[in-house]
């Protein structure tokens, strides 16, 4: 079983829709696989058409691998499950606060779904605290949507400070460049510039495209209603080379 | 390997329930989703020996010349399935196929074996997702139906499958209650065995080994009829793939019966009277050296690549025309062969010999006839292993090759032996008998082949000394080969004495006198 978390300091960068596309695309290559909805806002869980918890299901799921298996719900699409968000998430720090071991946690309760799933993919909530370093405990990559601009370049790079100064591995962090504007200079030259400063960024790239945009009307992952598009196949092309780089690592 | 969480519930619909009518009933509780609809002519692809299925796989062909498999827990599941795209109309040795995962996984489960159709049809796949007016699913549901392709109208099959979605069991359990309210059938079989018994389907995989199994008091003669009735009947069950020409294991099978029941007729010859047993060897005799040639060709061209791999990169392609010259004379040769094994004169030769045996064989008494099978048993193997190890025991580096290949010969009849009569013995001992067996067989087949693989082409190159046009570098090539052949031969030969030396030490001796004996108590 592996993980992969769809992060980024910065919100609005694609993080949820690369999260449901890449479930979606990974499921159908007949994977059983878990998307995990850390964000309280719950948009991966809306895609599923799966409603957020109503009860604030304060901590359980920190704690019991039972609890936790009762909130998961399957998609529409078989191997796809989905942990829809839950309102108590709002909390998570204070209630990771309060605990023991505080950075391990969701660690140790993923990997007790080891048997159940071969990949968990994390959405992730902007902004750096007490979750996103049980996230980046957890994760075997972390996957970083970056829209080409000198701005997000100035995130991405406090991401790897943040990494170097708290002694988490740089190599698990993976970039892509999402909404990027073919018409757009400004763009080409940004996509330019940071792929030879950070030859970590991964090649598939995801374009800007209306048809993306309109998945919160489609109420599904593009690659189920538009798979035929070739920038809507860029998601799977991205599934492809992750996979191909997890698999090098043991 | 990917984990699976399959848990399907299959049901099989009664022949007068309407579509119509199985739609309005699931409809009585959810909304039903159409997602898709596929429905084309097909046909499922088998080996004669049923390797597929006996690996629980499915090989389904389609209209578009794609070839799908699918692991019985995954039927019709199209993301857990792989694929064989552009293929050729002829194509049905794996070696035929593009390279692909599929390829990979149908090698060593049909190995030499064509696939060939034992069903064709009209396949339709419907996906009926069970769910709310939110558009969420809550149980997928998939309905296969299976057509004669005259009777589009009346499907021969109608399965529908249910899988629930993680965390709406009560929805499951509502359509599982809907299904059972329409007198849908629940098999207990495995999924492949309930698809194949409702189109009619009923795999018999065939197998050359023979199992046999006599009453202790049977008379000799009668065993021995019983033994060479078996594999006549499986020599028969061949002919037909040999008349198509569908793969070279149909000739290859169609050897080993015979030579087994020559074995029987020649090893067991005092159960006979002994001019019976000249005609008898003799007839027998003549079918197998009709196929000879043609077994030869085959084995070559079967090995072509180990033969081009012996050679130095810049030669392998040398040998290419000799290889044409062996595809055309297979050609010709299989051509001959199932026009032969298709003639009259054949069957009425084979229906002969057949009646021989089929009631007991029946003619004077013998000296043998009408011992018992297991004193039969007991004789010819205690005096073929005291044979085998009184010449093993003479062998060492300077004994001619011809002496190996005789001892190669008697362990031959004595494998016949074991496959004859192996039951009247203790199960677990045979197994360490046989096992050894194996091993020295292995290694004096291997010494043997290389020896007539040595001559075969010693005759092929002063065949050509004939032909008007003489190509050079295949002559080389050709010394090449047989020299580098012959080197393999010497190494083998040392492993051949090693392996014999052991067979005759006097724990295996022991061991032979223990297992073959009379009274003992069957396990
Ligand atoms: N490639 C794209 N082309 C066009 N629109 C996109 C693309 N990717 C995402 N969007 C749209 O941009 C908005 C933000 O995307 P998304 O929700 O995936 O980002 P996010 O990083 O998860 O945001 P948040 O930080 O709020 O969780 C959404 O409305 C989404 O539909
Ligand atoms: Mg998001």
């Amino acid at each position: 079983m592996k993980i992969i978390a769809s992060y980024s300091i910065k919100g609005g960068v694609g993080k949820t829709a690369a999260s449901v596309n890449l479930a979606y695309a990974s499921a159908k290559a007949g994977n059983e696989t878990l998307l995990v909805d850390l964000d309280p806002q719950g948009a991966s869980s809306f895609y599923f058409r799966i409603g957020a918890s109503k009860k604030e299901n304060r901590g359980y799921f920190f704690s019991k691998k039972n609890r936790l298996l009762k909130q998961i719900r399957g998609s529409n699409y078989k191997r796809l499950d989905i942990l829809p968000a839950n309102l108590s998430f709002r909390n998570f720090d204070i209630m990771l606060n309060n605990m023991s071991k505080s950075k391990k946690r969701l660690k140790d309760i993923l990997s007790s779904l080891e048997n159940e799933y071969d990949l968990i993919i994390l959405d992730c909530p902007p902004n750096i605290n007490l979750l996103s370093e049980n996230v980046f405990n957890a994760a075997d990559m972390v996957l970083v949507p970056v829209i080409p601009t000198t701005l997000s370049e100035r995130t991405y790079e406090q991401l790897l400070t943040f990494f170097k100064n708290n002694g988490y591995k740089r190599k698990i962090i993976h970039p892509f460049f999402s909404m990027a504007q073919s018409k757009n200079s400004l763009h080409h030259q940004s996509i330019a510039d940071l792929e030879k400063r950070h030859p970590e960024f991964l090649k598939s790239i995801i374009s800007f495209s209306t048809e993306i945009e309109r998945m919160g009307i489609h109420r599904e992952p593009v690659l189920a209603y538009a798979s035929k598009k070739s920038y809507v196949q860029s998601y799977r092309t991205l599934f492809n080379e992750i996979v191909k780089i997890l698999g090098k690592k043991k | 390997m990917k984990t699976s969480k399959i848990n399907d519930t299959r049901y099989l619909l009664p022949d007068d329930l309407t579509k119509k009518h199985f739609i309005e009933t699931l409809k009585s509780y959810f909304s039903v989703k159409q997602i898709e609809n596929t429905s084309e002519n097909f046909s499922i692809l088998e080996t004669f020996e049923w390797n597929l299925y006996r690996h629980n796989i499915l090989a389904v062909r389609h209209q578009n010349q794609s070839i799908t498999l699918w692991n019985e827990e995954n039927l019709f599941d199209d993301e857990l399935s792989f694929e064989i795209e552009e293929i050729n109309a002829r194509d049905k040795f794996w070696w035929d196929f593009p390279d692909s995962e599929a390829k990979d996984i149908l090698k060593p489960m049909i190995d030499l074996r064509a696939l060939h159709p034992v069903y064709k049809g009209v396949l339709k796949i419907e996906t009926l997702n069970l769910q709310n007016d939110d558009g969420k699913v809550l149980v997928f549901c998939q309905l296969i139906s299976i057509y004669e392709p005259e009777k589009p109208r009346t499907p021969v099959m109608r399965q529908v499958s249910l899988s629930p979605v993680t965390g709406y069991g009560r929805e499951y359990e509502q359509a599982v209650k809907l299904l059972a309210s329409m007198q849908s059938f629940k098999p207990s079989l495995t999924p492949l065995d309930s698809l194949l018994g409702a189109i009619g389907l009923a795999p018999t995989p065939y197998t050359v080994k023979p199992v046999f199994k006599f009453p202790h008091t049977l008379s000799a003669r009668s065993a021995v009829s019983s033994i060479i009735t078996t594999m006549i009947e499986k020599q028969r069950l061949t002919e037909q793939g040999i008349v198509k020409d569908i793969d070279t294991e149909f000739l290859h099978h169609y050897r080993v019966a015979i030579r087994m029941v020559r074995a029987a007729i020649v090893q067991l010859r005092e159960v006979f009277p002994a001019q019976d047993v000249s005609m008898l060897k003799q007839r027998f005799g003549d079918l197998a050296r009709e196929t000879n040639h043609l077994r030869d060709l085959d084995v070559f061209i079967l090995d072509k690549q180990r033969y081009m791999d012996l050679l130095p990169e810049s030669m392998k392609n040398d040998l290419l025309p000799m290889f044409d010259d062996f595809e055309k004379n297979r050609q010709v040769e299989a051509k001959r062969i199932s026009r032969w094994i298709g003639s009259r004169a054949y069957r009425q030769e084979m229906d002969e010999l057949q009646a021989l045996f089929i009631n007991g064989y029946s003619a004077v008494e013998t000296q043998w006839s009408e011992k018992t099978t297991i004193e039969l048993a007991v004789t010819k193997i205690q005096k073929t292993y005291t044979k085998i190890y009184k010449a093993a025991l003479k062998i060492n580096n300077t004994t001619p090759d011809e002496k190996i290949h005789d001892i190669r010969i008697d362990c031959k009849k004595l494998r016949y032996l074991l496959y004859f009569f192996g039951s009247e013995f203790k199960k677990k001992k045979i197994k360490v008998v046989a096992n050894h067996l194996k091993s020295l067989q292995d290694k004096l087949g291997i010494f043997n082949d290389l020896t007539v693989q040595g001559d075969f082409l010693k005759n092929y190159l002063l065949q050509l000394e004939h032909k008007p046009k003489k190509d050079i570098m295949l002559i080389a090539s050709l010394g090449g080969l047989i020299s580098t052949l012959y080197t393999m031969q010497v190494q083998e030969r040392e492993k051949c004495i090693k392996e014999l030396s052991i067979f005759s030490n006097d724990s295996n001796r022991q061991l032979f006198k223990e297992t073959f004996i009379i009274n003992t108590k069957r396990k």
